[in-house]
């Protein structure tokens, strides 16, 4: 019986944690670096992922109730990060001359990616980690289903059962890039940039939309 | 809206000095000065910073009543200023709004303020004396955040030799994650404020 309520659990947080999904954006995100360095964020932003759910089902209620923010806030603050990053990522690369002298420099060879003059800062947490992975939609469902089954146990297996899925979806993901190539990285970063833009649009509408049911309890 | 509770102020008073997220800045600030100068000099700060706090706090009312601000103002003016203090905390590749303050040992700025004493927490401080009825949560809200401040700073190289840069960067952005929230919690409660204002 609790397996099964486990494993059900498990299912939920994977599906909602989206890894194949987020695989590309991510990807995208990271395909400055070398292919072990990829691997090695890719493993270390799970990693904080899941740190950062594990302390969201212990801590959440307590530390969101302590500062006063509101379930909406969540919701609103993992929208407009997102929504910062996918314009981010179609309009810094996108002013034509940037991508056509890319990949004229790929074509004579050279590393497309000294193009950009500024250092790649390597993203920590934001915006691999939180939002993208344990996103407000698992978090919320984390705290939800936490106050469901009354059992810290089951909660904490399912989320590290799921993690196993995510983790290894993660560091296989870095392979994508070597079947697409430059060329194709460059095209799936502007796709991605819709995709994450449309995600965050989504996370916005929903919490303003949380917000105004709160209003209208209120009134 | 009714009290807030000692911890609520104390901790998010604490959150948006952000010590954690200022080490780094700090170390570098402090690079060529002898340690117990360093004390000194952390000392003087940390005592501006407190000053101007406990003025804006004294101030509140009046500061309300002169410039004919409601609640909500204020709300949305502290929001907008910390989100975008925590923005650019999280994506630092654009020019930072802080890069150009005079070199050598910090007076006043850039370390009193805006570091600790900041825009977005006077403002913070301003809404809370005015939302508090009581005069003694308060104070002792704004001194325990700021000593707790204070000694995050003074072990500041301790903080830096066992988190290492990227852990502190972790740390950074991880706060920085929280800013954000409680700015946009802040930024539309100035707005159920107005609309509930408005009728």
């Amino acid at each position: 019986m609790n397996s099964s309520v486990i494993f059900g659990l498990a299912a939920t947080f994977f599906l909602v944690t989206n890894p194949i999904g987020n695989a590309p954006a991510i990807l995208a995100l990271v395909k400055n670096f070398e292919f072990s360095r990829q691997k090695w964020i890719m493993l270390r932003e799970t990693v904080f992922a899941l740190l950062i759910a594990l302390f969201f089902q212990y801590f959440a209620e307590y530390f969101l109730s302590l500062l006063r923010i509101q379930s909406y806030a969540v919701t609103l603050c993992g929208g407009t990060l997102l929504f910062l990053v996918a314009f981010h990522m179609i309009f810094s690369a996108a002013t034509p001359e940037i991508v056509i002298e890319k990949i004229e420099k790929i074509e004579t060879g050279e590393n497309g990616d000294q193009v950009k003059s500024p250092p790649q800062q390597e993203p920590f947490f934001v915006p691999i980690a939180t939002p993208l992975l344990s996103g407000p939609g698992l978090l919320t469902i984390i705290m939800l289903k936490s106050q469901e089954v009354q059992s810290h146990f089951i909660i904490t297996m399912a989320i590290l059962i799921a993690w196993i899925g995510v983790i290894s979806i993660m560091v296989l993901a870095p392979y994508l890039q070597k079947m697409l190539g430059k060329r194709g990285m460059i095209a799936l970063e502007q796709l991605m940039g819709l995709v994450l833009a449309m995600i965050g649009m989504g996370m916005l509408v929903k919490g303003v939309n949380i917000f105004i049911d709160q209003l209208n309890t209120l009134s | 809206m009714n009290d807030l509770s000692l911890f609520t102020i104390t901790l998010t008073l604490f959150l948006i000095m952000d010590p954690v997220g200022h080490i780094a800045a700090y170390l570098k600030m402090m690079e060529g000065i002898s340690s117990q100068r360093r004390n000194v000099v952390l000392l003087r700060e940390m005592g501006i910073a407190l000053g101007a706090m406990l003025l804006f706090n004294l101030l509140g009312e009046s500061i309300f009543s002169y410039l004919e601000l409601s609640e909500s103002t204020v709300r949305l003016v502290a929001g907008v200023i910390l989100f975008i203090t925590a923005i650019k905390i999280l994506f630092p590749s654009s020019v930072g709004i802080r890069g150009s303050f005079p070199p050598g040992e910090p007076f006043i700025i850039p370390l009193a303020i805006p570091y600790i004493a900041g825009p977005s927490l006077l403002a913070t401080i301003l809404l809370y004396s005015n939302m508090e009825s009581q005069e003694f949560p308060m104070l002792m809200g704004i001194v325990l955040a700021w000593i707790a401040t204070s000694v995050v700073l003074w072990l500041a190289p301790v903080f830096n030799k066992v988190l290492g840069k990227n852990g502190l960067g972790a740390c950074e952005r991880l706060l920085a994650m929280v800013l954000v929230m409680i700015s946009i919690q802040r930024f539309m409660e100035g707005i159920q404020q107005f609309i509930q204002a408005r009728g």
